[in-house]
């Protein structure tokens, strides 16, 4: 057990920063947008000097109290890669702010954005049960209220949808939490996660059902999905491209720290204690999530509504891959869940720059923004291959890895094939149909689209990253790789690292 | 028999059954207010779940005085206190989330002029 305890500053500067943000908004409204850029910043920097430098894995005590008895953050190579994705992709959406939250409340928007920054870095570290829950609470409770900024009344049904469902779901999951207390008398994940077999099976049971119901919310599973189109749909761009960048990752994570790691037997293929298979359980969700998700993003008229329900069928695709519980399929998971990030938040950005520039939100609103804005078509062009899983393009190699982890383990779980080339098919129908209408010509002349710096570095980024990923897949792939590894092993990869004496039950 | 599954029983069908009332009313009922008061409800059930898990009928308070033995006969009597610091955490952030919702709330009626979610919903049409 190795020890870095400045680690808490990923969590601790957001949440300073996030507070003393109403002190700079008496200087300039402003002002407050460049401070949580440079509070981010310093994240994205640490994250990546702790990833790079490979300081992990590596765990933060809290005042001393070794994990057992303390509660203490893990910085395994999941938790080092995930942070940086999540703090750079908040980096980025910080700078596209900059240029698209002008009117209202300036500096409280900076606050909320902050802390959901810091809430979603926080369910990733954390390696406590309890904390999961408080930065799930963190995570939601920001992201309701920045869902409701925006001059648009339907943000509001948006933002309280998603504010029933998810804080029913954090309800289940502290009841599932609780019945694991009583069992085992301990909330850190590295001692539930050793002595999980000493639970009583049905009890365990019921427990995992529950978990697994209040993280599919944030994970945007089957029945707990509902929010999605609505909240996506009224959000501003913005908030859309960090709910579904930022958000999804946090959320993922924890369904599958739980299921894979606390609940999870190490084999082969991971299967869950208790009387049911959850890994199960949660295939069944996710190929239910990529059926409805797709479907429905098929017959949307709305560019953002066919986004929002796409993200969801991606989501679905992600757990697919995580629940054929080899080394191969997480890693193809872990990766489809990096791509998806990069790529849906890069769509978003683009149709927040369009609808800011006076374009509708209708997919005949398309039509031919080729002649109006070159740039803007490439990058959206490029955005949706990666979607659809297009060779070269960064999709390609996720949903390879998990259609190749599907032929290995072979048997029923055949049917993630299928899944994957039905999900391909149809995202390749609804994505380039609107490639088609970009590159289509119109009559009409009509005024070119000026994209200012601060939309356009961000964009421009993940568009050349996407490139990078499908052309040099290891880039990102190697991480993915460790980061499976942890998933799968749960003994040596995680719960030895956190605490080094204890024996398995 | 009966004092018994009184004592130690009745704590978690009542809770649990509080979290099924108000599952109920938040999946059934279209007033935004009511299901306001639905999640409340499944957040109290939550927390005396919580609460009660941690007691048991012969305990004592979990702080160590010179009459006060934690210990008897070598086995812990005290109430558990570790869900009961939780609790105060859950019901803060429950808090929380009822006054943002109230605060949504507020809006939706300000902007829409109705609380009931069907009318609210064809006025996006």
């Amino acid at each position: 057990m190795s020890i870095f305890n400045n680690a808490a500053l990923l969590i601790a500067v957001p949440l300073l920063f996030a507070f003393s943000i109403p002190l700079f908004g008496f200087v300039s409204k402003q002002l407050t947008k460049w401070v949580a850029l440079f509070t981010i910043g310093f994240n994205a920097t640490f994250s990546l000097y702790i990833l790079l430098a490979h300081k992990y894995p590596t765990v933060v005590v809290m005042g001393n109290w070794v994990p057992p008895f303390g509660e203490n953050l893990y910085i395994g190579p999941v938790a080092a890669f995930l942070v940086s994705v999540i703090s750079l992709i908040g980096l980025l959406i910080a700078i596209y702010n900059l240029w698209a939250i002008k009117l209202g409340d300036v500096t409280r928007f900076s606050v909320l954005f902050l802390m959901f920054i810091a809430g979603a870095s926080g369910m990733v570290l954390t390696g406590d049960i309890f904390n999961l829950f408080i930065f799930m609470e963190i995570t939601g409770v920001s992201s309701y209220a920045l869902v409701a900024y925006g001059p648009r009344r339907r943000a509001l049904g948006g933002a309280f949808k998603f504010l029933v469902v998810s804080s029913i779901g954090s309800t289940l999951y502290l009841l599932g939490v609780m019945l694991i207390y009583t069992q085992l008398g301990t909330l850190n994940i590295a001692e539930i996660a050793a002595r999980i077999n000493q639970t009583t099976p049905g009890l365990l049971t019921f427990a995992g059902i529950l978990l697994i119901s209040g993280l599919a919310v944030e994970a945007e599973l089957f029945p707990f999905n509902g929010w999605v189109p609505d909240t996506y749909t009224g959000a501003v761009n913005g908030i859309s491209a960090a709910l579904s960048g930022v958000g999804a990752i946090a959320g993922v994570y924890a369904l599958f720290r739980i299921v894979m790691t606390v609940l999870g037997r190490d084999g082969t293929y991971v299967f869950t204690y208790g009387k049911l298979d959850l890994m199960t359980v949660v295939a069944i969700l996710a190929t239910a999530t990529v059926i409805i998700g797709e479907l429905s993003a098929l017959v949307q008229k709305n560019v953002k509504k066919m986004l929002a329900y796409s993200s969801m069928a991606q989501m679905g695709l992600v757990a697919a891959g995580f629940s054929i519980g080899s080394k191969l399929g997480v890693y193809g998971g872990i990766f489809q869940l990096v791509n998806h990030s990069i790529a849906k938040s890069m769509l978003f950005l683009i149709v927040g720059v369009l609808v800011g520039s006076g374009l509708g939100e209708r997919i005949e609103d398309f039509k031919g923004l080729w002649r109006r804005s070159p740039f803007l078509s490439l990058a959206f062009t490029i955005g949706a291959f990666s979607m659809l899983g297009f060779p070269l393009f960064a999709g390609f190699w996720s949903k390879f890895a998990i259609v190749g982890a599907s032929i290995q383990r072979g048997g029923w779980y055949d049917f993630v094939i299928g899944l994957i080339l039905f999900a391909s098919v149809v995202e390749a129908f609804y994505y380039l149909r609107i490639v088609t209408y970009i590159f289509s010509s119109t009559s009409i002349k009509e005024p070119k689209i000026r994209v200012n710096l601060s939309p356009a570095i961000p964009i421009f980024i993940l568009a050349v990253v996407i490139v990078a990923i499908g052309i040099y897949p290891n880039f990102i792939g190697s991480f993915s790789m460790q980061s499976a590894g942890e998933f799968t092993h749960k003994m040596t990869g995680y719960v030895l690292n956190v605490i080094p004496t204890i024996a398995a039950h | 028999m009966m004092q018994e599954f009184l004592q130690n029983w009745i704590y978690f069908i009542a809770s649990l059954s509080l979290v099924g009332v108000g599952l109920y009313i938040v999946l059934t009922k279209e007033n935004i207010f009511r299901i306001i008061v639905g999640l409340n409800i499944i957040e109290s059930g939550t927390n005396l779940f919580m609460v009660a898990i941690a007691w048991h009928p012969n305990a004592v308070m979990p702080i160590y005085t010179a009459t006060n033995h934690l210990m008897v006969n070598g086995k812990v009597v005290t109430a558990d206190p570790l869900p009961q610091s939780l609790v105060l955490t859950a019901i803060v952030i429950g808090l929380g989330t009822t006054a943002l919702a109230l605060a949504i709330g507020i809006k939706i009626f300000e902007k829409y002029g109705t609380l009931d979610v069907r009318k609210i919903k064809e006025a996006e049409k």
